[in-house]
């Protein structure tokens, strides 16, 4: 059966589809004003790309902060049940999951296959890729490029702001005082990790934990969430997928098992 | 979803006539205290010839004149309950009309936000501040609140020129009493599977009873308790959940209906706004002031230290009722409650029951965020 899910982000939309147990194809854009003819639009491509008809289509489910504008769904699921079912899909070992998106973070435990306890932070920028967008922007280069940036750093920038706000004009006064940008873009990344580093042992999560979301193709994220951790990170192939992959596993029933070969 | 009691329509028409008797009462000369607490015994109020009723705030748009006074990062609670007498008190009409019909406050020493801005309250309308040990289990400090409530006592008769006598505070009692045992009714009802009323219906009954005459409380609480007895309600399709903590005060039912509106069903609450209020009955037979002392010095407020007893009635009630989930409710800026958390947490997690925090305002602004964490709970414990 194809099972279609449509995780529709506050930063970004993703749109996937599942044939059983084979991911078919997925798309990923910025989440539109409008965020149901952005998500038809995009579900329309995807299947005209996959040469698929929508009739061949069996359930849609959708997730995410916009998740019930989303009328041609089946039904909707949350992202901590979404992500918990994409991420053990793909690593079914995994016992924790750090999932930093566009407008918010959170830690995932996961015990015998669902979800057992989790944390979100949502209330404010700080913790979230909207941090990294804004503050690289203070430093004049993209968000993809800090990462680069950061692991050719050897001294971190103390960077001591939580608000967002603030942590663009204390970049700025760095700047002023001739910090290179490569410490400034590691500092900027090792608040980052830290804050969501204390999400995670606040939550107990020690070994094998997976990070999704946006911030998780930022390598210089991953290192340092790594060494603060001190464990090896399970990073999806596309890490802004693990949500739409979900809620198309979530569509497909409960009787969806792990590929063999994972 | 479960078809709409009669009986609470009693309710909903009973403000107009509750302020109508008090203003009936002013002219007559007999007195209306305002309090803000539990703590607060309405037995000794009653016992005077005085009447009372409860201040706290649950609304938002008496916020905006407290913070011209106090700091922003207190408790929504002490900012909309002081916000409402303040503008009361300076001719405005931004607060529900109960509250200039109050003749004096009576407060309490529990919180340190509520202690200092008693401070400043006063200076609008005559405050008194009933101390409270802090440490409770010891005979000091149960000699030391007896003391606290005889000084109290002294204070209702100075004011409204009646003896505070102990006959009259045995028929308080068992009034109040009275009440507990309805109430303790009303939440029995409750235990059924399904239960037969919805858990917003129940906070926006609990929040009558502070500012409702007991006769007039009691009167609509057995006629409800009547009608359920003989409703066969819907079958219930959401899991059973249990709220804990802060106090949801008349205007404030923002978290129970989110949770309801995701599909859980609420069973009970454990809170000033539910148990916390008729748990635990006075002895009628014992020195009554003593028998007040003894059952008010055990409400379990995370004010107090240590608050053990707390965290075994939150997991007893979670078994009483059968919960498969508690959602742990603070106000924003709580710190004792969003302390307490932690060890309620641990404690449920040994009877592997579930737990979701949630901190928040009086403002809608983190509704959507609250509706993920309760679909993803919902889901979680379904």
């Amino acid at each position: 059966m194809i099972t279609a899910g449509i995780d529709a982000g506050a930063a970004t939309t993703k749109v996937l589809l599942l044939q059983d147990r084979e991911i078919i194809g997925y798309r990923i854009a910025g989440t539109a004003f409008d965020f149901l003819t952005a998500a038809r639009n995009m579900f329309d491509e995807l299947l005209a790309s996959c040469d698929i008809g929508r009739e061949e289509v069996g359930k849609v489910y959708a997730t995410g902060y916009g998740r019930n504008a989303i009328s041609f769904a089946d039904k909707s699921i949350s992202e901590i049940t979404a992500h918990a079912k994409g991420v053990l899909f793909l690593f079914p070992e995994v016992r924790g999951i750090i999932d930093v998106g566009g407008q918010d973070s959170k830690v995932i435990v996961v015990e015998d296959g669902r979800v057992a306890d989790f944390l979100m932070n949502d209330k404010c920028a700080a913790g979230t890729g909207k941090f990294l967008e804004v503050t690289a922007k203070a430093l004049e280069v993209t968000i993809n490029d800090l990462g680069g940036l950061a692991l050719a750093s050897n001294h971190p920038a103390d960077i001591t702001s939580m608000c967002t706000v603030f942590a663009e004009s204390e970049v700025i006064s760095l700047r002023a005082r001739g910090i290179t940008k490569e410490d400034i873009a590691a500092g900027l990344i090792t608040s980052i990790a830290q804050r969501v580093v204390v999400m995670a042992k606040r939550m107990g999560l020690k070994k094998r934990i997976a990070f999704v979301g946006g911030v998780a193709k930022n390598a210089g994220m991953i290192a340092t969430l790594e060494k603060e951790l001190g464990v090896t990170i399970y990073v999806p192939f596309e890490p802004q997928i693990t949500g739409a992959l979900g809620a198309a596993i979530a569509a497909q029933g409960e009787h969806v098992t792990p590929p063999i070969d994972s | 979803m479960l078809s709409t009691l009669q009986s609470l329509d009693i309710f909903k028409d009973s403000y107009e006539l509750r302020i109508a008797e008090l203003k009936e009462e002013r002219e007559k000369g007999i007195k209306v205290v305002g309090t803000f607490c539990l703590y607060v015994p309405d037995e000794i109020i009653f016992a005077a010839g005085a009447d009372r009723i409860v201040l706290c705030g649950g609304r938002t748009d008496t916020i905006p004149v407290a913070e011209q006074s106090l700091p922003r990062n207190i408790c929504p609670l002490i900012k909309s309950s002081f916000g409402a007498v303040v503008d009361a008190c300076c001719g405005g009409n931004l607060a529900c009309s109960h509250v200039p019909l109050v003749d004096v406050v009576v407060a309490e020493a529990t919180c340190d936000g509520k202690k200092k801005m008693y401070e400043i309250l006063h200076d609008y309308i005559p405050t008194y501040v009933l101390d409270l040990p802090q440490k409770p289990g010891s005979h000091e400090a149960l000699n030391y609140f007896l003391s606290e409530l005889r000084k109290f006592g002294k204070f209702m008769e100075d004011l409204t020129g009646n003896v505070v006598s102990n006959n009259a505070l045995r028929r308080e009692i068992r009034s109040a009493n009275e009440t507990k045992r309805l109430l303790h009714r009303l939440f029995e009802l409750r235990r059924r599977d399904p239960p037969p009323i919805r858990g917003s219906e129940v906070l926006r009954v609990m929040q009558k009873q502070f500012f409702l005459s007991p006769d007039q409380f009691r009167q609509g609480i057995s006629q409800l308790c009547d009608e359920m007895e003989h409703t066969t309600p819907d079958a219930r399709t959401g899991p059973r959940i249990m709220i804990s903590g802060c106090p949801m005060a008349a205007g404030n039912t923002k978290v129970p209906d989110i949770i309801e509106q995701k599909g859980g069903v609420i069973v009970v609450e454990e809170s000033c706004t539910g148990t916390r209020s008729f748990w635990d009955l006075v002895d009628e037979d014992k020195d009554p002031w003593k028998a007040l002392a003894e059952r008010y010095l055990e409400i379990p407020c995370a004010c107090m230290t240590p608050n053990d007893q707390r965290v075994a009635r939150i997991v007893d009630l979670a078994k009483q009722y059968n919960v498969q989930g508690v959602v742990y409710y603070t106000l924003q800026f709580c710190h004792a409650y969003n302390i307490e958390r932690l060890r309620v947490q641990r404690a449920l997690k040994k009877e592997k029951i579930p737990l979701l925090a949630i901190e928040s305002d009086y403002g809608d602004s983190d509704m959507e965020q609250i509706g993920i964490r309760v679909d993803a709970f919902l889901e979680m414990i379904a």
